[in-house]
């Protein structure tokens, strides 16, 4: 008997307590037969069904997953589904990017009514997993190895003598805070990394030139900063996106922040090839110009729009199970230091779930599982949060694009809900918002 | 040796008709000095063959552009010599790796079954490792022998042999030369490689060294001129006086305060050792397992009852620096620190214990 013949795939399904649970029970009462491949884990709601589950079941050997609720406008609690189907439509991007198969992750609307759907699905998803045999690939290296795709052109050189005079701006802007009194801290740039200005005779120790990478932002999150008082914080175009993510998830307190907005030609970075917001738009302070219409790049090079050079493209270009060997070589380095999460100015929680430990939801273990379960809950907690400011590869010792991860999620959002995270103070969330029109090709 | 076209094992640049290992008189020349040397290609040979002999051979390698780790190699090719002053990363990783399996619990009822996670440790081989590296290892050997014998530890420490490279350069985060090392430190290392352009004076310091290196080498005037590294930034006998006089100083809180609270500076520090024994499972079978842990993580001091002595970034910086001037001192006599500045050239945010350091001279 050959090895196709004797594998049984092993199925997790993900179900929702209210109708696919309902519906897999009526197909039992009815006796309607399915393969016994299929191994049930009831939860309230697919709303509530946390990504990491899908993870997980892959971890501990499915072959297959499906998660499955009650069809749009059926929710018990009335939108949990319509939350869920937003998720999974980036979710699967990301698996996709992460170099996932695809096929072997299925989601359905089930009715309580619906045994016969129920039975059907069962069967076909196990037919198909059969077909594709053991899942072998996941994360995998295969002993693919691929040169490391091309850096994007570097933009223009930024204008030096610009900067020159914004940084003297900066100066006088921040003694006029400082002294009058309206901030009691102004987090800058300084020679050898951040500085924290408490006098406005210090304020010399301010710089501006193409070595302010750093995204200031974060150190608005830390409770060290938070106790130097008011705060006034110098930061770029793209920085400051994140302050408008940070304003709508109640993180900052607008009134009483001071925030001093640098206009950017770009830093010389490949980030800033891509960059919309050359000129600030929400700061208090704004300091320099940027000539309207500016850009140091070709304007088709745009977040969502495909620039043929850029190494997301190249990675997409792979097959599924070259990307992911792409990211297993790329994460066999990572060793969980987390200056991935420190860094970012969105990443603020009290207690980050790669550090809760009772019980554990990711492993702290700097292997493979391990590392894939961080990158992609990571990456994911920042689905329709994450602004572009790149600090995430830059802070990387191992020199892992963490980035791509992020950025192929805006993509997937602006894509799908034509979103772009931190661009409109206006919009809704997208992640803790949904629309009954809402468009996906893959629940069936 | 065979696939090298020039059987001779000269250096290319080296005229035919000259003897192997009598290089033309260079300026650093010491009359009646007798050292030992070996050509380029020729321990590029050597290297080759310890790889094809099972030997875990680890050294420098370009892992894409503007990154080099330590990392272990596939071809003796992979190995950068030079033009870098040091990897982002420290060699702690081939005798304590960051991820170890202790031992595999499998429960059946009442019964529990232990099987240790003791693996086969092979004979390793670290090339072209900074003499900062080289000297943390016999620091390290102080910390996992002093009460408990960590065994897996020593196995690994026992398997490796060290073939360290003198450095010729230095950069601005570099300060061996404040902690009493230097860029030709002998510490830590089996076998010392100093380059002298076509070749390296070998200086085998232990018999593991001798045995990788017998006969391998050839007798030479040349050796290698002495190289004082960079200008000592500061005095460790001032720093352990400040940090033990100034515990509660508002220096730890002002300096501070643009650190991130990551690992980046200790999971890559040559002399950082602290882990984490953690169980990765569940109720029928699982591993224990032990992990990098670091002093700069808000986690590492936090009680069960939600009371945490290192509150701050302050307090937690101030511990890393009094552990590494004071704490390690009094008890093992040295400083838990070689000097290679990788926190500060790994710090997301520039900082580094270097900054912190400087700080406290200028305090």
């Amino acid at each position: 008997m050959s090895e196709a013949n004797q594998f049984e795939p092993k199925i997790v399904a993900y179900v929702c307590n209210w109708c696919t649970y309902l519906g897999a029970d009526l197909a039992g009462t009815t006796r309607l037969e399915y393969p016994a491949n299929v191994r049930i884990i009831r939860l309230p709601c697919t709303g509530r069904i946390d990504f990491n589950l899908l993870i997980k079941a892959f971890e501990i050997g499915a072959d297959a997953v499906l998660v499955s609720g009650c069809h749009p406008g059926d929710c018990h609690y009335t939108a949990g589904n319509y939350h869920a189907r937003r998720r999974w439509i980036l979710f699967r991007e990301l698996l996709d990017t992460l170099g996932f198969d695809l096929r072997r992750i299925y989601f359905t609307w089930i009715s309580a009514a619906e045994g016969r759907k129920w039975q059907e699905e069962i069967t076909r998803i196990t037919e198909e997993t059969r077909q594709l045999g053991p899942y072998r690939e996941l994360y995998q290296k295969n002993g693919f190895r691929r040169p490391a795709p091309p850096p994007p052109p570097k933009p223009p050189a930024p204008n030096k003598s610009a900067m020159a005079a914004q940084e003297q701006q900066l100066r006088e802007t921040c003694t006029r805070l400082l002294t009058e009194g309206t901030v009691q801290v102004v987090i800058g740039y300084g020679a050898s990394g951040p500085a924290f200005i408490r006098r406005a005779e210090d304020v010399g120790k301010l710089i501006w030139n193409t070595d302010c990478q750093a995204n200031l932002t974060t150190y608005l999150k830390r409770k060290e900063i938070k106790r130097l008082g008011k705060a006034a914080v110098v930061v770029k175009g793209c920085d400051e996106r994140g302050l408008v993510i940070l304003e709508k998830e109640s993180q900052i307190d607008r009134q009483t922040l001071r925030v001093i907005g640098m206009a950017c030609d770009g830093m010389g970075q490949p980030k800033c090839d891509t960059c919309e917001v050359h000129q600030p738009r929400f700061a208090d302070e704004i300091i320099g110009d940027v000539a309207p219409g500016f850009s140091p790049a070709p304007a088709d090079l745009k977040v969502g729009v495909t620039a043929a050079t850029h190494p997301l493209d190249a990675l997409m270009k792979m097959s599924p199970a070259e990307r992911m060997s792409f990211w297993a070589q790329e994460f066999e380095r990572c060793v969980k230091c987390y200056a991935c999460r420190q860094v970012c100015p969105l990443c603020y929680c009290e207690r980050c779930i790669g550090d809760k430990n009772r019980p554990v939801a990711i492993d702290t273990s700097a292997t493979p599982k391990g590392n894939f379960a961080w990158h992609i809950t990571r990456a994911f907690h920042l689905a329709g949060r994450c602004v572009g400011c790149g600090e995430c590869t830059r802070a990387c010792p191992e020199g892992i694009p963490l980035g791509l991860l992020n950025l192929a999620l805006a993509r997937a959002a602006e894509k799908h809900f034509g979103y772009q995270a931190g661009m409109d103070s206006k919009v809704e969330p997208l992640i803790g918002s949904y629309a009954l029109t809402d468009k996906e090709d893959f629940i069936r | 040796m065979s696939d090298v076209p020039n059987k001779t094992g000269l250096a290319p640049d080296v005229a035919p008709d000259v003897a192997p290992g009598f290089s033309p008189l260079s300026a650093d020349l010491k009359v009646g000095a007798t050292t030992q040397v070996i050509l380029k290609a020729a321990l590029r040979d050597l290297a080759k063959e310890w790889i094809a002999q099972g030997k875990v051979v680890a050294g420098p390698v370009k892992t894409k552009p503007g990154l080099i780790l330590y990392a272990p190699l596939a071809s003796a090719e992979e190995i950068v010599w030079e033009g870098f002053v040091h990897p982002a990363n420290s060699a702690k990783e081939f005798v304590f790796p960051r991820h170890e399996l202790l031992c595999r619990y499998q429960m059946e009822g009442n019964r529990v079954e232990l099987t240790n996670g003791g693996v086969e440790v092979a004979a390793q081989i670290l090339i072209a490792v900074r003499p900062c590296d080289a000297a943390a290892l016999p620091i390290l050997d102080h910390v996992f022998n002093w009460d408990y014998r960590d065994e897996s530890y020593n196995r690994r420490r026992e398997a490796t042999t060290v073939v360290t490279l003198a450095c010729a350069s230095h950069d601005e985060s570099c300060f061996c030369t404040s902690v009493g090392l230097g860029p030709q430190s002998e510490r830590g290392s089996d076998v010392m490689l100093f380059d002298l352009g076509d070749a390296y004076e070998v200086r085998c310091l232990t018999e593991k060294g001798r045995a990788l290196f017998a006969g391998r080498t050839q007798a030479s005037e040349r050796t290698a001129p002495p190289n004082l590294g960079p200008e000592p930034r500061f005095s460790p006998e001032h720093i352990k006086k400040f940090v033990d006089e100034h515990f509660s100083s508002p220096f730890w809180q002002d300096e501070t305060l643009a650190c991130l609270g990551c690992g980046a500076c200790a999971y890559n520090c040559p002399t950082c050792h602290c882990f984490d024994i953690v169980d990765e499972g569940n109720g029928q079978h699982g591993e224990r397992v032990r992990n990098w842990d670091s002093c700069q993580f808000a986690q590492f001091t936090l009680h069960a009852s939600g009371h945490n002595p290192r509150p701050d970034q302050g307090s937690r910086q101030r511990q890393r620096v009094l552990h590494k001037f004071s704490i390690y001192p009094e008890k093992f006599g040295e400083i838990l620190c070689t000097g290679c500045g990788n926190c500060t050239r790994n710090c997301p945010e520039g900082q580094g214990l270097l900054t912190l350091l400087t700080g406290i001279e200028h305090a």
